[in-house]
Order: C-alpha cells, then structure tokens, then sequence
C-alpha cells in the first residue's frame, strides 16, 4: 500500500471516528492534500467493506456513515508500521547524503 | 442519477441512494467537475468489468458463465478457421510443414481438451440440474430453452438447404465466385452464431437458478480456468500456424487473409472475455486470506 492508495487514506480518516462519504472527502483533502473522486471513494469503501476492513452504521437519511472495524484498524497499523519503517530509512540515508 | 447508471444494478442496489447523496452535496458546494464526473463514469465501469456489488458466490457462478459465453465465441471463430484452414497442409511444401502441422496439431488436441472439459461441467452439474427440475423449475426457464430450440430446429433446415445448394455448385463457386452463394453462407453463419448464443443464454438462465453447492462452485470455477487456459493455447497455436504459413506459403495465406483474420480476431476477444471471467471467479471463489 502507498500513503495516497484511497484504502489508506479512508482507513487514516475513519481512524478519528465515523464518517459519511463527505465528509470523508473533505478530511482526506484537508490532511493528505487529496482531492479523491466521488466514484474510486465509494470503489474504495465498498472493498474495503467486502474485506470487513469497516463497516456501514444506520444509515441517517440517504447517507450511511462508516467505522473503521478491529481487522481494519490492525490492517492500518501494519501498513503505517511498514511506511514509518521507509520513512525513517529514508530519512537516515538521506541524512547521511548531506553530511557526505 | 444519470452517472449513476454507469454501475452494475447490483452495486447500485448497495451503494447508489449514498453515492447520489454525496454527488448531490459535491454539486450544491460547486465542488462537481468534469474530472468529478469521469471518475464516477469510470469507476462504474469498472465496477461492471468486475461484477461488483455481488455476492462472492454470485460472482463465482456469473464469471463461470462469462467463460461459457466466451467459450461460445471460440466455438464459433473455431469454425471459421476450420473453413479457412482447409487444404493449407497440400498447399505448403513438405519441408516446411513440421512446426505449422505441431501447431495445427496443438490446436486441434486443445480444442479436444476444452470440449471435454466443457462437457465434464455440464456432467457435474447435471444432479443439481435434474433437482431442480423435480422441483418444478422447469417453468421458470422454459422459454428461453424453446427460443435456443427454435432457432435450432431453423438452423438445421437452414443447413440443409445451404448444403443442397453447395452440392450443385462448383468449388470455384462455392468458394467466392458466387456472391449470391457467399452472402446466403454468411447469413448461415450469423444464425449459426444466434443458435449458439441462444443456448449460452439458456444455459446461463437455467444455471442462476441451479442451487450449486459451494463445492462444486469451486470445481465449475477450476474448470471454467482450465477451459480459458486451453482457449489461450489455441489462440498461441493459431498465430504461430499463421505467422509460419505466411512467411512461408504467402500464396495460401494472403487470398484467406480476412478469412483467417477475422476468426483469429474473435479467439483472441474469447480468450479475453473468458480470463476476465476467470478473474472474477477466482477473486470469489478464492478470496485472499
């Protein structure tokens, strides 16, 4: 997974609580800088909800707002785990790149 | 939504009332622009391409159905090679025959082989076909098993007539010189193709409403893989039958030309429609751990 794959960035917004697919939106682009398109969020959700990576809450008008679920919040763990450890790699090498 | 009708009924089903909601919201903030509405159209498609919105077991059983259909399309693009392929080995010199006739030979053994896997499938789900009939569900799929039988029953006096015809003409005339007889052949052919398609989806009516269980799902699955797999070999044997006759008997090759073109064309298309199958099948009847 990358830092802008729309799974991440779903389950990184869903990680501060449930939302609806606006406001999905807006968050995203307010802490990533990413404008997703309205039909590869709604791809994305629904295999992430295939996977049981979140799940779908009551729906309140024409609108059903989603929770990240335990597996989805594992399987965020683990692929922020993976990008940390190439953050910090990079970082390092990079690091050694200047004072060379 | 108009977009909206870009996606499958059954993703629709689940996820239009919300996606309608929030492109209705992305409208009224003046957020909805073209780049918006492509990526709604594409993902829809895609979506199509992928059967979504499925249930995985309904996903398994309309991508074994996929490779059916393209098998079909193979069926028929094999009977025009046929055709084309007459008399190619009295028309090529003995010294290069050997890889064109391994390739013909790999050709036709393939075609053996997904015959009789296509046949195993059917024989496999025979019980659950013959328990749904006891069932009375013979009614629900009545009419289009009496249009394939129609079409059949014209078909073979379509044949018939064709082939009487053939009989009091030249092969000069048979093969081309004849228009009137080239265009009554390609009718036949058309309706040929009708014939088979009607039983495609006569079969595929019948199959959504056979209860399969989850095992034998999964061996439809395997074989509907194995079947694609032979369909990949055939279309890889035709080419290099073709590509090999062309640089060799150019004289045989370029007068049949479209006559080989065109069924090599829709093997390829088949072959293409049935890995799409078998990836939603696969994706289903599999699903990553």
């Amino acid at each position: 997974m990358r830092e802008n794959d729309p799974p991440v960035l779903i389950l990184t917004s869903l990680a501060s609580g449930p939302k609806h697919g606006y406001a999905l939106l807006l968050d995203i682009e307010e802490f990533a800088g990413v404008r997703l398109g309205p039909g590869t969020l709604y791809g994305a959700i629904a295999r992430l909800e295939a996977r049981g990576l979140i799940e779908a809450l009551p729906a309140s008008g024409r609108t059903r707002p989603y929770r990240l679920t335990a597996p989805g919040s594992a399987s965020l763990e683990s692929t922020l785990a993976e990008l940390r450890a190439i953050v910090d790699e990079g970082t390092a090498r990079l690091r050694a790149w200047v004072a060379a | 939504m108009t977009l909206l009708r870009a996606y499958p009924t059954a993703w629709r089903t689940r996820y239009g009332d919300e996606l309608a909601a929030l492109l209705e919201e992305l409208d009224e903030s003046g957020r909805m622009t073209w780049h918006a509405r492509l990526d709604v159209v594409r993902a829809g498609v895609f979506e199509r391409v992928r059967l979504g919105g499925l249930p995985p077991r309904e996903r398994a059983r309309e991508g074994t159905l996929l490779v059916v259909y393209a098998w079909m399309l193979f069926v028929l693009a094999g009977f025009g090679l046929q055709k084309a392929s007459e008399h190619w080995a009295a028309a090529t010199p003995a010294n290069h025959r050997g890889l064109p006739t391994a390739a013909f030979d790999t050709l036709v053994g393939a075609a053996g082989i997904g015959s009789a896997l296509v046949l195993l499938g059917v024989a496999l789900s025979l019980p659950t076909l013959l328990a749904f009939v006891r069932r009375g569900g013979r009614r629900e799929v009545h009419k289009p098993i009496v249009r394939a039988v129609a079409i059949s029953v014209l078909l073979v006096g379509a044949t018939a007539a064709l082939a009487a015809w053939a009989h009091e003409l030249t092969p000069a005339a048979r093969n081309g010189h004849d228009h009137l007889y080239s265009g009554a052949f390609v009718a036949w052919i058309l309706f040929f193709a009708a014939c088979l398609f009607a039983w495609a989806a006569a079969a595929a009516t019948t199959a959504r409403r056979l209860a399969f269980s989850d095992r034998l799902l999964r061996l439809e699955s395997i074989l509907a893989a194995a079947v694609c797999a032979s369909m990949a070999v055939m279309t890889a044997a035709t080419a290099v039958w073709w590509g090999v006759l062309a640089s060799t008997v150019p004289s045989f090759v370029s007068p049949a030309a479209p006559n080989i073109v065109v069924p090599t064309s829709l093997m390829l298309a088949a072959t293409l429609l049935g890995l799409l199958g078998v990836t939603c099948t696969r994706r289903a009847a599999f699903p990553s751990p």
